[in-house]
């Protein structure tokens, strides 16, 4: 496992020389930001039409969130803010996807792959500093955007929605399913960069992992589904057991003589 | 101490190497040599762990290489790879210092001070791996693979593309190496090179064409002839030659030299040269007539139409 140190560390100095890469996840947590505000917020005082008005979404947030406290203004915006805490759950994997699709591929195209190879380094130590190199950046930028959100909330929203954003569903959504379902993602991307011969190939493969976390988002807005904290709960171990069982096939998927000898 | 024994490796069903045995003693350099394809990147890799073989097997100091000890024997080899693989956006140092740490050097730093020393790249320590020359990056790559001071070398085209300054260098460090006590097999096209750097020589062509030391192939097609080389026209020398040899031997005149078959040279060449200069030639040199190495290359693979 020591060895897994010094491989991070040059990940991250890679990183650091290579800010573009961060770019798409940094896009992706300013728009995480910007919507939920915007719409909460922004749009409903420009237009002079508060959010109270609408009945639908009136009708929706009681069903999601039932502070009896908060004004319906407040209660819609409670609603939506904790719908948009979804979309924190795609700003890793989005942003992230680019770097560990690239992972293995990227190492075997710029034929550093072989002397690494060559050194008493593992295959599961090798995967493992890949997907935290992956997942310690995006999180980081994740977790900057989280705190402006949350900070955002308790600054704009209406009085008693951030009191009631504080609640151990936001905990469970941001301290376990945000970063199991970023493991997951990560994996099955270092999985399928192992296994392809491009990082175009890799990307393309990994994007495909974004549509049941989209599905699920969707189907939170619609109102048809609303996760409890146990539901999350359940959720996050559930990811984190997938992330286990993706780990291993990753180490045994990998393929050390095809991608010395085989790709090009 | 390395060992390949009956090495083989099939990808598909091509046949890459074929049956390759042989093993490279300590202290001593053997070059690989083959034309593309001949198998020589495979079995650097087989040797190194990288890759398994279909069958035969690989001893590192007498222990076999498996799968669950592979990791562990690899910290007694040095592997350079065909391309020097270096992270370009990485200065020197970083790129060394990632290594020093996958091998779990404790004095790290004082290894990689060490090891840019030898190779004069001290300055470049802090310069990104993408700014390097072509021989600058080549060094820091061998730099890399003497990091943790293996026993053995194993050396894919070390020179390739090289300079001849740094090649001699490269060359130096070998040598040094090898004083050392290490086991060195470096893969190369160069005839030159594997003749001035190597103990021995072995020609694969998927499989062990031969294994020799650098004189004992050029012997394998040896002629026979000596060859005199005189001051003014050798010409002049054909009588005495006759004189001594009796009439039937065939003199052949070369420009400044003459060249004979003889039958015991090392029994009639004193007296052929006495008699030469007792009948006024000047003689500037007697040899016996060695191939270049390449001609051994060229007969051994078959493209003279001899075969091996």
């Amino acid at each position: 496992m020591g060895r897994i140190a010094p491989l991070l560390a040059k990940e991250f100095l890679d990183l650091i020389r290579n800010k573009t890469a961060l770019v798409p996840v940094a896009i992706v947590t300013v728009l995480s930001l910007a919507l939920p505000f915007g719409i909460a917020i922004a749009i409903p005082s420009l237009t002079g039409h508060p959010l109270g008005e609408d009945a639908d979404l009136v009708r929706v947030s009681h069903a999601a969130a039932a502070a009896a406290s908060l004004s319906d203004d407040g209660r819609i915006q409670l609603f939506l803010f904790q719908q948009f805490l979804m979309m924190f759950l795609i700003t890793p994997v989005t942003g992230a996807m680019a770097l560990a699709s690239h992972a293995i591929v990227g190492e075997k195209q710029a034929r550093t792959l072989e002397p690494l190879l060559a050194t008493p380094l593992g295959t599961f130590e090798l995967l493992v500093a890949k997907v935290l190199g992956a997942l310690v950046p995006t999180m980081t930028i994740s977790g900057i955007g989280l705190a402006i959100y949350l900070g955002g909330i308790v600054l704009f929203a209406a009085p008693g929605v951030g009191a009631s954003m504080a609640s151990v569903r936001t905990l469970l959504l941001a301290a376990l399913v945000v970063p199991a379902s970023a493991l997951v993602s990560l994996q099955a991307a270092i999985l399928i960069s192992s296994r392809v011969n491009d990082a175009r190939t890799a990307q393309q493969f990994g994007a495909l992992i974004i549509i049941p976390l989209a599905g699920l988002m969707v189907a939170e807005f619609s109102g048809s589904v609303w996760l409890s904290a146990a539901a999350l709960a359940v959720i996050g171990v559930a990811l984190l057991a997938v992330w286990l069982a993706l780990t291993f096939v990753s180490v045994a998927a990998f393929d050390r003589e095809t991608i010395l000898t085989r790709w090009r | 101490m390395i060992t390949a024994s009956h090495l083989t490796r099939r990808f598909g069903s091509r046949t890459a190497v074929d049956d390759v045995t042989f093993e490279v003693g300590r202290s001593e350099i053997v070059a690989l040599l083959g034309p593309n394809g001949a198998g020589k990147t495979t079995t650097l890799r087989m040797l190194a762990g990288l890759i398994a073989p279909t069958s035969g097997s690989v001893a590192i100091g007498g222990v076999r290489l498996t799968r669950t000890n592979g990791s562990s024997l690899r910290m007694q080899i040095g592997f350079l790879t065909e391309a020097p693989g270096l992270w370009d956006r990485l200065t020197v140092r970083e790129n060394l210092r990632v290594y020093a740490g996958l091998y779990g050097l404790a004095d790290g730093e004082s290894r990689i001070d060490r090891v840019l020393d030898l190779f004069a790249i001290a300055d470049r320590g802090r310069t990104r791996t993408a700014e390097l020359s072509k021989g600058t990056r080549q060094k820091v790559a061998l730099a890399r693979a003497l990091l943790h001071d293996p026993t053995i070398l194993l050396l894919d085209e070390p020179t390739s593309g090289l300079d001849p300054e740094v090649t001699r260098s490269v060359r130096l460090l070998l040598d040094e190496r090898r004083a050392a006590g290490c086991s060195i097999l470096v893969s190369t096209h160069n005839l030159d090179e594997a003749e001035r750097l190597a103990d021995r020589v072995a020609v694969l062509d998927e499989r062990l064409v031969a294994i020799d030391d650098p004189a004992a192939l050029r012997a394998r097609l040896t002629t026979g002839r000596t060859i005199i080389r005189v001051a003014g026209d050798p010409s002049l020398c054909i009588p005495a030659v006759r004189a001594l040899l009796g009439p039937a031997v065939d003199v052949v005149v070369e420009r400044s030299t003459i060249a004979l078959q003889l039958p015991h040279p090392d029994r009639q060449t004193p007296a052929l040269v006495a008699s030469l200069v007792a009948a006024g030639a000047e003689i500037l040199e007697v040899r016996a007539e060695m191939p270049a190495l390449e001609d051994v290359y060229v007969h051994l693979m078959g493209a003279d139409g001899g075969g091996a």
